[in-house]
């Protein structure tokens, strides 16, 4: 890579001296001389590295956005090294990469990206081989210092000691010697600790990055300067796939500060394609404000013709009338459904809807980009960071390699912040400029151009025999997505007679992921129906899902990740949260009890959701019991706070979830006007119980408690109300 | 244009720029104080919540020049040097903040509420507490404001 990399590696703050361990599950000591060079080449993912004060700092490309990665990393490697916390750093580093042979820029082993509840699950293993061999070297080194045989020696501490005699040497001072060491010790040889060794493992870590939140520290991209930097704001269509017919900048060039205005085609060109960027006009100024209250003066006429159609009663009506009259592709097939449901004792034909919800990122996206003529520099908070090389890379005409990214902790993610709409636009500017740029989107413009959570209309008919249980299944979903996931879910491989169907009905809004995509309205759907099922054959809600999950064969999910599904763990799951919540106990009217479990990718989670209703509509929860199963657990505090999180943001969601798009217009813009939980409204109660059944692998939980609470909520409310919940949002606008 | 005089974490501050410009843009882009965040522009989510003469405001809609002789606090200025206010501390013991981008606002929201009222009942936290956090932190803001009411009580 050019000389300007290597100097903006420097700049990063990275010392390339001491221990430097190449993170992988194969992991190799890089000698200092050769590892710059490495690094530069773009050969390395992660980098664990000792200094001479005995400091361990882990280099790694993995975004944090309040899903807790860098505390879990920490505390991993810490635990394995033998190292208290506060000797442990972690810093997002760049995007380091290898590239291929057409220059773009491919994932290593290490993963790069936050997406699929993945972080932790993946860089378990990697960060406790490199830890281990890490550590040995340092032991390793001790025993030739005092020439004593490796079995008397062990580590506590930071510190080597030496069984024997009783002395102890600091890794600090064995960094050195450990960095040179010529033994024959071989990474492959070196076995991370046992489970049952492990001291922090498995214990309670609070946010590594705490203090410097709650003094208001910098932690964000938008946080940050580059000297001569300019401002950047974007006046976008707010019409769906719309386009700029022409513009008058006059009195915006004229305002104080402006420095350039620059109009924004879409791309591509083709608006029924994916959009990557929006049309608008760009004003460039000295300060945001500057830039902010020129782009409010310019004077656009829009054209916004293709998505007149695109309006919420219209795709409401659509969908659910397609949901008897539509061509359905079949996903699913298995037995004869029409004459499982002929012959059940019991039968439901319901339909459900839900609209396009929106991200609401805590932090509006915004990126900093300097481009020069051989050279990019980006600092952005992003789910994936390569990514975002190649997608500035393609932006701006230069090569991978030669752009460099600074992730930076995310304001929430969400699964918005994997596009790279917001860093290709900073580039592109910043390009024309010739100076380096900060673009901050409004509020408006994150609900406006978001890549919404696809509407869906459901219509499941559905039978229960005479002995309770469920016997057919038939599954149809009408989008403007292609909705796999619930058309195939569970309880499919569970009936004797199932069908799963879906159709997609294009329009011009954009879609994208949506913490726990897919599985975040399939869970609603599916545990509503089978609520619903569980009353029609006079059986209790909690009697009729463990019926359901009890005693059947593990499966293999046709949903990614196509994991072995072994719904007894569901079970367990049901019976923990039904026993904490103390299931089925009387109440006062107005008041009930709902329960759901769903699994999401690799981990499953279930809810008890008890509320009180506030009207005809409103409520208030009282309590959550909640129950999650994700494998080995590194940070209960950390998971807690994950599965907390899931159950506001459900709650949230299934109460005002809705963007309304008003003739291709996005209406609900602000939060004004797209509602949010609020502390108020929160639940009084949030009970949290980590299941083990003595995993040595940790799974996912940023996504998993999400799904299933909605239903839980819905089930409570009908509980409560004697009213089934089928549209949601549950406080929605009439219409 | 009219310098504005204002003091700022208990230093005083002139600023003579344009005085339409929101507070928190000043903050953030002329003095560098980064701590409070933009989440919304119309004052709905709370992550710009500053103190203005000890009450919480939202600094996207405060124009500069409504500060003349104002006292205004970030939350740079909440901590008393090295020694963190007991909101401060309490967030981190409770380990409320997830993504962060919010606490700052939520922070300087509870400590403007305990500074009128240190033993606030339910619907003043409520009240109070008004701001958005998209992590959903809410349940341990909640048990961090009870600890530090708690510990006034009994000091």
């Amino acid at each position: 890579m050019s000389a300007q990399s290597r100097r903006t590696f420097l700049r990063s703050g990275l010392k390339l001296s001491g221990l430097l361990i190449a993170v992988s599950s194969a992991p190799t000591r890089l000698l200092a001389e050769q590892a710059q060079e490495q690094i530069s080449a773009g050969q390395i993912g992660a980098v664990l590295r000792f200094d001479e004060q005995g400091l361990a700092t882990l280099l790694v490309p993995t975004p944090d956005m309040g899903q807790g990665m860098m505390t879990t990393s920490a505390q991993i490697l810490a635990d394995e090294l033998d190292l208290d916390l506060d000797r442990v750093q972690v810093q997002l580093n760049s995007a380091i990469e290898r590239y291929d042979a057409q220059g773009q820029a491919t994932s290593g082993e290490f993963v790069q990206g936050a997406g699929g509840s993945l972080s932790t699950m993946v860089s378990w293993p990697q960060l406790r081989r490199a830890a281990a061999y890490a550590r040995a070297l340092l032991v390793s080194a001790a025993a030739a210092h005092w020439n004593a045989p490796q079995s008397q020696l062990e580590t506590r501490a930071g510190r080597v000691h030496h069984r024997g005699n009783g002395a102890s040497i600091g890794y600090a001072e064995l960094v050195a010697a450990a960095s040179q060491e010529h033994s024959t010790l071989r990474p492959n040889n070196v076995e991370p600790k046992r489970l049952a060794q492990l001291t922090r493992v498995g214990r309670d870590q609070r946010n590594v990055h705490a203090r410097q939140i709650a003094t208001g520290q910098p932690l964000f991209a938008g946080d940050l300067s580059v000297p001569g930097m300019l401002h950047a704001v974007i006046r976008r269509c707010p019409h769906l796939n719309g386009s700029v017919q022409s513009f008058d900048a006059s009195a915006a060039e004229a305002m104080p500060g402006v420095v350039r205005v620059l109009p924004f085609p879409r791309v591509p060109e083709d608006r029924k394609q994916w959009r990557q960027r929006a049309a608008g006009i760009a004003v460039v100024a000295k300060s945001h404000w500057q830039a902010l209250k020129a782009a409010q003066a310019l004077s656009i006429d829009w054209d916004g013709s293709l998505a007149v159609e695109d309006d919420s009663v219209i795709l409401h009506t659509k969908c659910m009338k397609a949901l008897s009259d539509g061509e359905f592709q079949q996903l699913h097939q298995h037995g004869d459904v029409e004459a499982a449901l002929a012959a059940s004792a019991h039968q439901v034909d319901l339909s459900y809807y839900h609209p396009h919800w929106a991200h609401t990122c805590m932090e509006p996206h915004n990126a900093i980009a300097d481009v020069r003529a051989d050279s990019a520099e980006i600092w952005v908070g992003n789910q994936n960071a390569l990514g975002v090389v190649n997608a500035v890379a393609e932006a701006t005409g230069l090569r991978a390699n030669q752009v460099k990214v600074n992730i930076q902790r995310m304001g929430t993610g969400f699964g918005r912040k994997w596009p790279t709409d917001y860093v290709t636009e900073a580039a592109l500017i910043s390009q024309q400029v010739g100076a380096p740029v900060k673009l901050q989107w409004t509020r408006e413009d994150e609900i406006e151009q978001d890549y919404y959570n696809p509407l869906g209309a459901y219509r499941i008919r559905a039978g229960v025999d005479s002995d309770g249980n469920l016997s057919a299944w038939h599954f149809r979903v009408a989008s403007d997505a292609l909705l796999r996931t619930a058309a195939q879910d569970l309880p499919i491989g569970l009936v004797p007679a199932s069908l799963g169907e879906s159709l997609q009905i294009p329009n011009n809004i954009s879609r994208g992921a949506w913490r726990g995509p897919q599985h975040n309205v399939a869970g609603w759907v599916i545990q509503s129906t089978l609520d619903e099922l569980a009353e029609q054959a006079g059986i209790d809600s909690l009697q009729f899902l463990l019926r359901l999950y009890s005693g059947k064969a593990p499966l293999r999910s046709p949903n990614w990740p196509f994991v072995d599904i072994d719904t007894a763990r569901h079970v367990a799951l049901l019976e923990k949260v039904a026993a904490e919540a103390d299931w089925g106990k009387s109440l006062p009217a107005g008041r009930g009890q709902g329960i759901a479990v769903h699994q999401t990718f690799h981990s499953i989670a279930a809810h008890v959701v008890e509320v009180e209703m506030r009207g005809e509509r409103d409520f208030i929860v009282h309590r959550v019991t909640s129950a999650i199963d994700c494998g080995l657990v590194i940070n209960p505090l950390g998971v807690r706070a994950q599965v907390e999180g899931g159950v506001i943001d459900g709650i949230c969601a299934a109460k005002y979830g809705e963007v309304r798009f008003d003739k291709g217009v996005p209406v609900s813009n602000n939060f004004n006007s797209y509602r949010k939980l609020r502390y108020a409204e929160a639940p009084r109660r949030i009970d949290v119980h980590l299941m083990d059944h003595g995993d040595s692998e940790p799974r996912g939980t940023g996504e998993t408690a999400l799904p299933p609470v909605i239903p839980a909520l819905t089930n409570a409310i009908y509980a409560a109300s004697g009213k089934r919940v089928r549209r949601l949002p549950l406080l929605r606008a009439e219409g | 244009m009219p310098t504005i005089r204002y003091r700022l974490n208990g230093r005083p501050q002139q600023y003579d720029g344009d005085p339409t410009q929101p507070l928190l843009w000043h903050l953030r882009d002329d003095l560098g104080l980064i701590g409070s965040k933009f989440g919304c522009g119309i004052g709905a989510c709370g992550a710009c919540t500053v103190h203005l003469n000890g009450d919480a405001a939202r600094s996207c809609l405060l124009p500069v020049s409504a500060l003349a002789d104002a006292d205004v606090r970030t939350i740079e200025g909440l901590a008393q040097g090295d020694e963190l206010h007991p909101l401060q501390r309490a967030w981190i013991d409770h380990d409320v903040a997830q993504c962060g981008y919010c606490q700052a606002g939520q922070i300087m929201a509870a400590a403007a509420l305990l500074e009128k009222h240190p033993t606030p009942n339910e619907e003043q936290i409520n009240a109070a507490m008004s701001g958005i956090c998209r992590c959903g932190t809410y349940s341990r803001m909640r048990k961090a404001i009870a600890s530090v009411v708690a510990d006034g009580e009994s000091a």
